[in-house]
């Protein structure tokens, strides 16, 4: 049974220790006798008397060292020593001040010196001619003799004392010129079956934790033991780098669009409001303008129109009075100067004006955004004043309200997954017929997932484009939400890295 | 969006049918009008109207007008005539011309007005005045007595201080400059003829002052109570075309209580404007062409089916043959711009779920953009070389830019009507975004390393924006042992990944420390910085621990990578 005990290295070491000091010793002994650290050496102890090798046994250490104070009487000697002393040079009696000032006793002291020279019988005071005179001679005490010691000595073992200076570890406490700490000292001993085994030799199985290079280059790999570890204790969290779980979110939502045929486009941030606004047909000073609240640029106030002169002329006159369109138009007096207004992006729709007098705009053709937008509304749990907006066009020859529906039905399958869907009536200024996209998802209930449109002949024709316009913007942020379980829009920016770190795949 | 609230009981009783006390159902049947109800109790239902340019839902009695034809209980054109003229007139005064220059008036006769109804008015023509009368800048409503005025009237400019009259909720004479300090609505709407030497009035032929447009109205003439049987309605405002519009929704409104309407003539002294009879109520003619309504919607609908779907949608119908349908649209329409409107209509009233869809058979080819395919790379190094991505807000202010970056203020892209404190302008580098974000996690776990590609903003007066968006990757690595040679390896890494050349220029930047930092160079271009973080830029973040970053630019970069 015995042979069949395996050990480490480092148990090896700690009963060879033990042997040769008659099978008893400190676990501090081992340390400084093996090398070892004492953590090291305590986990061998353990793992040994798991095995009924050893028996640990902990005692309660009381040590006892100097104070400040005491060091500095164990170096120039106990007040009433310094009184006493001076007394004996001073003819055996003297007046109290005198006495004190030859001592060198500073008056704060005057009371300690005066008091511990009656209380050891070593003088007397007269409190009447205040005058002390000396009674006997001052024979050193177990208190003089133990500051004397811890001199030299860091500290003591207060069990190592004999009896007296034990007595005087407690007055010189009491006096704050020693302290006391305790210590958990364990001592280990061999048991019957310990020492059985180290007198038939113990047999060391060299156990490996690291797996170094060099046990595999030079093969020492198979004469050593790796040692098992328990694979279930926990480990120290390390952070992956990885890409924002909104991004992330957005990433695979670019794929799905490419996938259905969709080309990236895109815009400026600082946008004119003639792309943002104006070419959309929202008239300027009109409530249409104002389906949501803008952020404009201080200075400058204006962008550069002349590049685009044919256009906003066009747009000019179906603002006005409808033009070619077959629109009555808005009726109202149209600034160039207010639709050259710079302004934040309020809606990724501006990229899709941009894409539709663009040269390289291709009919049939469909294209998506996802853009930064720019809203001065209040932030709360369900807005932001930036966000990201996903939109896109579709253009093609007949297209019509069918086709509409059937791309927010591609959508609410393709991109959020959902059961079913609803359609509802909406509202945007530049698209009639609008169109709101309501999806179930199981899990999820209904959801607002999108809202939709065919631009308005006001707002296609004056851009030179002559087939049907699908638009269509995506309530994704939604979506996202919903899959990460939060119920906050502010999380989309949040500040919080431990979220972030934390926050999985969606 | 408009949020309009009715009360039920006045509500149904236009209607003359019962709404349903269930939400969900009760927004089914609002979806027809783009409305939804947000909230719902016995007395009042609070409704969100989606289009903010159909003026006419906004009163409890235009919404009726429309429920009813949804809800099968009327059919077509409701048509609205003047009976004849009010004989009043209105004489306006050639000074309003830069001030207000335009006025309509109505009489309805006969109204019988309750304690809801008039609450309902008010609340109307509070939400006409607010939305399109762009906060009564642009058109304001006024609502008179029509027994104790005696025309002819007059709109007319007067000197602040000569003009008194007792306002509503007053009971003593102010001038108009008093009203203008002391009365709630005079300091609200103020600032729309306060810079102007005289201010308008509305006055009778006793010289009896009716209103302050677009202030307020006098207590005598100008409050409508129970008693009311006859009122005179005058909207005044800098817009013909939405005064007008504004005019015939309020009278179509009261008339809708039972009311007569009865017309009134403005005489102009502007050579360019003739004499003029509102309010407007004419009905308005647009031929559709019934294929075009077919192919639009996607649905061969018959001719009697699209008629009964117009009616339904409460437009008339003159006349209808195999190809065309010339439909009447009421006055109160006046979002009606194109035949497009119309069909929406249609749409609506047949019902959107009830269309077929259909995934449009378009041959296109997918494709990210060339910058999104490059910053999707920059992102995947970064990733593996074990950096958070994080997502910060494009809006910043010069204090996160500069003043905690140890940096002397530059020119920004500013706001001109910033909303926050925190983002009053565009941030014109990234860095600052990411060092914020690391101020609020310093009690998260270090070390921390964390990037973003994103947007700054620079002005550029030679592109047609003024301003040029400039995409930049910016990353900070934050730990007791953060260095600079920590950094300058990711770097290396980095562009040595792209196939760029790079060496580093000894540079001075008050971010970072001095004989720590560098200018990134690769083929003449400036690429960015990078160093390690200025001990004050991590003190005034309150941050505890040695940082070091770099910021390049993304746009650069790629062009750099096209060449090569």
């Amino acid at each position: 049974m015995m042979s069949k005990i395996d050990l480490r290295e480092n148990e090896a070491k700690v009963l060879s220790a033990l042997k040769e000091a008659s099978g008893s010793l400190d676990a501090s002994e081992i340390v400084s006798k093996e090398n070892l650290s004492h953590a090291a050496v305590m986990r061998a102890a353990l793992s040994l008397e798991s095995k009924n090798l050893i028996r640990i046994i902990e005692r309660r250490i009381q040590r006892v060292s100097l104070t400040e104070e005491g060091r500095l009487y164990a170096e120039i000697g106990l007040p009433e020593r310094r009184l006493a002393q001076a007394l004996i040079e001073m003819g055996g009696e003297a007046c109290i001040d005198e006495a004190l000032n030859v001592a060198s006793i500073k008056s704060s002291m005057s009371a300690i010196a005066l008091g511990w020279l009656s209380r050891k019988g070593w003088g007397q005071i007269e409190k009447k001619t205040r005058r002390v005179k000396i009674l006997k001679k001052p024979e050193e005490g177990a208190d003089e003799r133990l500051l004397r010691l811890l001199r030299k000595r860091e500290a003591l073992n207060i069990e190592d004392l004999e009896g007296e200076m034990k007595e005087a570890v407690n007055i010189l406490r009491r006096r704050r010129l020693v302290e006391i700490d305790e210590k958990t000292k364990r001592r280990l001993e061999l048991t019957s079956e310990g020492w059985r085994l180290v007198r038939e030799g113990v047999k060391v199985v060299r156990e490996v934790s690291q797996v170094t290079p060099e046990l595999i280059i030079t093969g020492k790999w198979k004469k050593v033991k790796l040692r098992r570890y328990n694979i279930k204790a926990p480990v120290a969290p390390i952070w992956p780098g990885k890409k924002h779980p909104y991004m992330r979110f957005l990433d695979d939502l670019k794929q799905k669009l490419v996938a259905l045929g969709f080309k990236e486009m895109t815009g400026p941030i600082v946008e004119i409001s003639f792309f943002n606004c104006d070419g959309l047909y929202m008239p300027q000073d009109h409530p249409a303008r104002e389906v949501h609240d803008m952020y404009f640029v201080k200075e400058p106030k204006y962008g550069d129109l002349s590049r685009y002169k044919q256009y906003l002329e066009n747009v000019q006159k179906t603002h006005e009075n409808g033009w070619i369109t077959g629109s009555k138009g808005w009726r109202y007096s149209f600034s160039s100067l207010e639709a050259a207004r710079l302004m934040l992006r309020s809606q990724t729709t501006a990229a899709s004006v941009r894409m539709l007098i663009n040269k390289d705009l291709e009919i049939p053709g469909k294209y998506f955004a996802i853009a930064r937008c720019f809203r001065p509304d209040v932030i709360d749990k369900t807005h932001l004043t930036e966000f990201n907006q996903v939109e896109g066009i579709i253009l093609g020859e007949d297209l019509g309200l069918k086709d509409l529906l059937g791309v927010l039905k591609k959508f609410a399958i393709e991109v959020a997954g959902a059961d079913k869907v609803k359609y509802r009536p909406d509202y945007f200024p530049f698209t009639e017929p609008s169109v709101e996209l309501i999806a179930y998802k199981k899990g999820y209930g209904w959801m607002e997932f999108g809202g939709s449109g065919i631009f308005r002949p006001e707002v296609t024709l004056p851009l030179g484009i002559k087939v049907p316009v699908l638009a269509w913007g995506l309530g994704v942020d939604r979506l996202f939400m919903m899959k990460m379980g939060i119920d906050d829009i502010r999380y989309l920016f949040t500040h919080d890295l431990e979220w972030i770190r934390r926050a999985g795949v969606v | 969006m408009p949020t309009i609230e009715l009360n039920r009981e006045d509500l149904e009783s236009l209607l003359g049918t019962s709404l349903p006390k269930d939400i969900e159902e009760l927004n089914g049947i609002l979806a027809y009008v783009k409305g939804e109800a947000k909230s719902i109790d016995q007395e009042e239902i609070r409704i969100e109207l989606k289009d903010s340019n159909r003026a006419d839902l906004w009163s409890a009695e235009g919404l009726a007008r429309a429920l009813r034809g949804f809800l099968g209980l009327e059919k077509g054109l409701r048509e609205y005539i003047a009976a004849g003229s009010s004989g009043v007139e209105v004489y306006v005064d050639s000074q309003l011309r830069n001030v207000r220059p335009y006025i309509g008036c109505a009489v309805v006769k006969n109204v019988k007005l309750t304690d809801a109804a008039i609450r309902q008015i008010m609340r109307f023509q509070d939400k006409m005045d607010q939305t399109y009368g762009r906060n009564r800048r642009r058109t304001s409503i006024g609502l008179y007595e029509f027994d104790l005025v005696k025309p002819p009237l007059r709109f007319t400019l007067a000197e602040p201080d000569e003009v008194s009259f007792i306002p509503l909720e007053f009971d003593e004479e102010l001038t108009l400059r008093e009203i203008l300090k002391k009365h709630p609505k005079g300091i609200e709407y103020g600032h729309i003829i306060r810079q102007f030497p005289k201010w308008p009035i509305f006055i009778d032929s006793a010289d009896k002052v009716l209103s302050f447009p677009p202030i307020i109205n006098s207590n005598d003439l100008g409050r409508i109570t129970e008693r009311t049987k006859n009122v005179l309605i005058e909207v005044t405002g800098t817009s013909y075309q939405t005064v007008m519009d504004t005019l015939t929704n309020v009278t179509v409104s009261l008339a809708d209580r039972g009311g007569t309407i009865y017309s009134a003539e403005i005489h102009y002294p502007y050579p360019e404007m003739n004499d003029d009879v509102t309010p407007k109520l004419d009905i308005e003619i647009m031929v559709l062409e019934v294929s075009f309504i077919q192919r639009f919607i996607g649905l061969k609908l018959s001719i009697s089916e699209i008629v009964s779907l117009l009616e339904k949608a409460r437009y008339g119908v003159a006349e209808s043959s195999n190809r065309r349908i010339t439909v009447q649209i009421p006055c109160y329409r006046v979002d009606v711009l194109h035949p497009i409107d119309i069909v929406e209509d249609i749409a609506i009233a047949y019902d959107y779920n009830r269309i077929p869809d259909e995934w449009p058979q378009l041959a296109t080819i997918g494709k990210l953009s060339d910058e999104t395919m490059f910053r999707d790379y920059l992102r995947e190094i970064m990733v593996g070389l074990g950096f958070q991505e994080v997502l910060t807000y494009i809006m910043s202010n010069p204090e996160t830019l500069f003043t905690k970056m140890n940096l002397k203020p530059s020119k920004v892209v500013e706001l001109a009507n910033p909303k926050i404190a925190s983002m009053t302008c565009l941030r014109n580098w990234l860095l600052p975004s990411l060092m914020e974000l690391l101020s609020h996690n310093v009690h998260v776990a270090y070390p921390q390393r964390v990037f973003e590609v994103g947007y700054c903003v620079v002005h550029d007066e030679t592109r047609e924006n003024k301003t040029r968006d400039i995409e930049k990757l910016a990353c900070v690595n934050i730990h007791s042992n953060a260095n600079f040679t920590e950094v300058k390896a990711q770097l290396d890494a980095l562009l040595s990944n792209l196939g760029i050349k790079y060496y580093l220029e000894e540079t001075e930047h008050g971010s970072f420390i001095d004989g720590r930092v560098g200018k990134v160079i690769a083929e003449d271009n400036d690429l960015g910085i990078v160093g390690e973080i200025h001990p004050q830029v991590l003190q005034n973040w309150g941050l505890e621990n040695p940082a070091s970053a770099f910021e390049i630019s993304v746009d650069t970069l790629r062009k750099i990578k096209l060449k090569c």
